[in-house]
């Protein structure tokens, strides 16, 4: 990797004036219908900050795809108005696209030519300069790690390679901003790692990024921010931090002797306590389970006053909520609902904020 | 498929011509780097060739002299038959490579790309041109040794216009192409599917060049087989290359005599052909466009 080179580039990004004001995406109330009547996006209202790592979720047929075909001028919207990098998707696509790269969810090579051809026509179509093209695809295929290999067809290379030329191939013009739809699903831990590497690298030098994932750990762990999206609109969307927090908190689940017999009387003992303040407790196969913020200070008390009651506790375990939580509360169709404060509403101020 | 630029909009994209050459060369590249797909199909029609002027040469002499008025040899008669089957197998492999592209997602990172649309189309076509050109020149040559060998007939003996209407030939078959390799993509982009598009244009392929005069003369042909011929477009293929062939008016589905020679088969011919290419050019034209601006779903 060339450090110096890559920063050169990078400078010479923003030259835009408005661009310390501007959000790299802004999309208001974005509809999209198709032809046939399916309405893929309803309402969707999502601005995104230069510079931002934004992780979008949501369940498959959620609208995802159609989103990102939008927001890279693919699908012009039915309603609504998105801009990218201050240009009008509907007006200015030509700007738009030269603003982006884009990965898309299949792996989109020529596996008839080269590593080395397939970057080199990717400067071409997006107007690398000839006096620049030879040191920026040496660049690139030392940053995606094809060096090695730069001569072979790609069709001789594995998944994760097609998949890392790929992405070389979608940043050859320095984008401000990059869209990656799933470009880690189906890669081996390893394959994915480096490609992340890749990822943060450009995003730390200012390149914003949009990216959707099946991995949740995966946004958890590299996104700024998360937009989770549910029939075509953003339900829910902040850091994955408050994110979790929105779910309510963790999860205490405590593990009972003979619950045939005695799980009546621990959850009258459990309620009649009232630990955490009227927050409900479930019946389980096993015993109770209680979500509440505050279940890692206080779940002692519930402990000790069921034992207090004669009642035998075989195991508990605390667990803090995970983006799998998150994404399966929002996306079975619950209102996520803590503390009176209505999930929904956080999330469509937060959006637009 | 227009350029979507309007006035005025900051761009620092390549121009039409360049975005064409980048796309033409990266066809050109991939032909190159497959030279199996571009000699295979080549394959059934040089087997045509020889094995139907080895087999039928003989007998069929007779029958094309008196049709044609004037003594023909098979290998004369067969080579513009086998030029436009050339060039439709070439057509045929256009909506392949579109298929490709559109499953490989190649098409959609071109849309995503700030390349001209029409120059993604027209980059594409050019490449599937030029396969034409050299695949016919190849052909023509070809007949030609066959010719030679086997009655020592000189270059004016075997293209009676000479050099410029072997160039004719040439853009005989070009024209020829438009219209089946507009087909080819519609049923691409209808399939999206390769192995159903290689199976319809082949299905097509055969009977269509049974059913016309690439053979034989339309005179001697079944009755219903004639009318069919009638409407064949490689008919009028076949008949605009075979008259620069001969040098003499060869068709005979539509009589025209006010032009004079060769013209009064090259004129109706190639006007026919013209219409066909535009109305066909505009449907796939039509299809392409609702294929880029939706993308692929």
């Amino acid at each position: 990797m060339n450090e110096y080179s890559f920063t050169k580039y990078m400078s010479c990004h923003f030259d835009r004036t408005d661009m310390s004001e501007a959000n790299a995406i802004d999309a208001q109330h974005v509809e999209l219908t198709y032809a046939d009547g399916t309405e893929a996006v309803t309402d969707l209202t999502l601005t995104i900050p230069n510079g931002e790592l934004f992780g979008f979720l949501g369940a498959n047929g959620a609208g995802k795809t159609t989103t990102i075909k939008v927001l890279t001028t693919l699908l012009e919207p039915t309603g609504g108005t998105v801009t990218v990098n201050s240009y009008d998707v509907a007006d200015e696509p030509r700007a738009v696209r030269e603003s982006i790269g884009y990965m898309a969810q299949e792996t989109s090579v020529d596996l008839e030519l080269t590593a080395r051809e397939n970057i080199q026509f990717a400067c071409e179509i997006y107007g690398v300069p000839a006096d620049e093209r030879t040191a920026r695809i040496d660049d690139l295929l030392d940053l995606v790690d094809l060096a090695d290999v730069a001569g072979k067809p790609a069709k001789e290379f594995s998944g994760g390679m097609k998949k890392r030329l790929d992405a070389a191939t979608a940043l050859v013009h320095e984008p401000p901003i990059v869209f990656l739809d799933e470009p880690t699903t189906g890669l081996d831990p390893k394959a994915r790692n480096r490609l992340w590497d890749y990822f943060e690298h450009i995003n730390e030098r200012g390149t914003t990024i949009f990216l959707t994932t099946q991995y949740l750990e995966e946004a958890d762990q590299l996104c700024d921010r998360i937009g989770v999206l549910r029939n075509g609109e953003i339900v829910a969307s902040g850091s994955p931090a408050e994110l979790k927090d929105r779910v309510g908190g963790a999860v205490l689940d405590i593990e009972i002797a003979d619950p045939e017999e005695t799980l009546e009387r621990a959850h009258r003992v459990a309620t009649e306590t009232d630990v955490f303040d009227g927050t409900p407790i479930d019946r389980t196969e096993t015993g109770l389970s209680i979500r509440s913020t505050a279940a890692r200070q206080q779940g002692t008390e519930l402990l000790a006053a069921l034992m207090d009651a004669g009642i035998t506790v075989t195991g508990f375990n605390i667990r803090d909520p995970t983006l799998d939580d998150v994404f399966l509360t929002i996306t079975d169709g619950n209102d996520v609902e803590v503390n009176g404060v209505d999930a929904e509403a956080t999330a469509t101020t937060e959006a637009t904020r | 498929m227009s350029a979507e630029t309007p006035d005025g909009q900051k761009t620092t994209g390549n121009g039409f011509v360049r975005d064409t050459w980048i796309v033409l060369k990266r066809w050109l590249m991939k032909t190159v780097r497959n030279p199996f797909v571009v000699t295979s199909s080549l394959l059934n029609p040089l087997v045509f060739l020889v094995l139907f002027t080895e087999v039928f040469g003989g007998i069929m002499e007779g029958t094309i002299s008196q049709s044609l008025g004037t003594e023909a040899s098979y290998i004369t008669y067969l080579v513009p038959a086998i030029v436009i089957q050339t060039a439709m197998i070439a057509a045929t492999t256009s909506g392949i490579g579109q298929v490709e592209d559109i499953e490989s997602g190649m098409f959609e990172k071109l849309l995503v790309s700030p390349l001209h649309r029409g120059a993604v189309f027209l980059g594409k076509s050019l490449s599937e041109v030029i396969r034409i050109v050299v695949q016919v020149t190849i052909i023509l040559v070809l007949g030609y040794v066959l010719l030679t060998l086997d009655t020592g007939a000189s270059l004016n003996e075997y293209v009676k216009t000479g050099v410029f209407g072997a160039f004719g030939i040439v853009l005989v078959a070009i024209l020829f192409s438009i219209w089946f390799t507009a087909i080819s993509n519609v049923v691409a982009l209808l399939t999206r599917d390769q192995e159903s598009t290689i199976i319809a244009v082949n299905v097509l392929q055969f009977p269509m060049l049974f059913l016309s005069s690439a053979f034989l003369p339309i005179e001697v042909l079944p009755g219903w087989v004639r009318t069919v011929a009638t409407l064949n477009p490689i008919t009028y293929g076949v008949d605009a290359a075979r008259a620069l062939m001969f040098g003499r008016d060869v068709m005979t589905v539509i009589e025209v005599t006010s032009f004079g020679g060769v013209w009064n088969t090259l004129v109706p011919a190639l006007g026919i052909l013209a219409v066909l290419d535009f109305a066909l050019g505009a449907v796939a034209i039509y299809f392409l466009h609702g294929a880029s601006s939706s993308a692929v779903q």
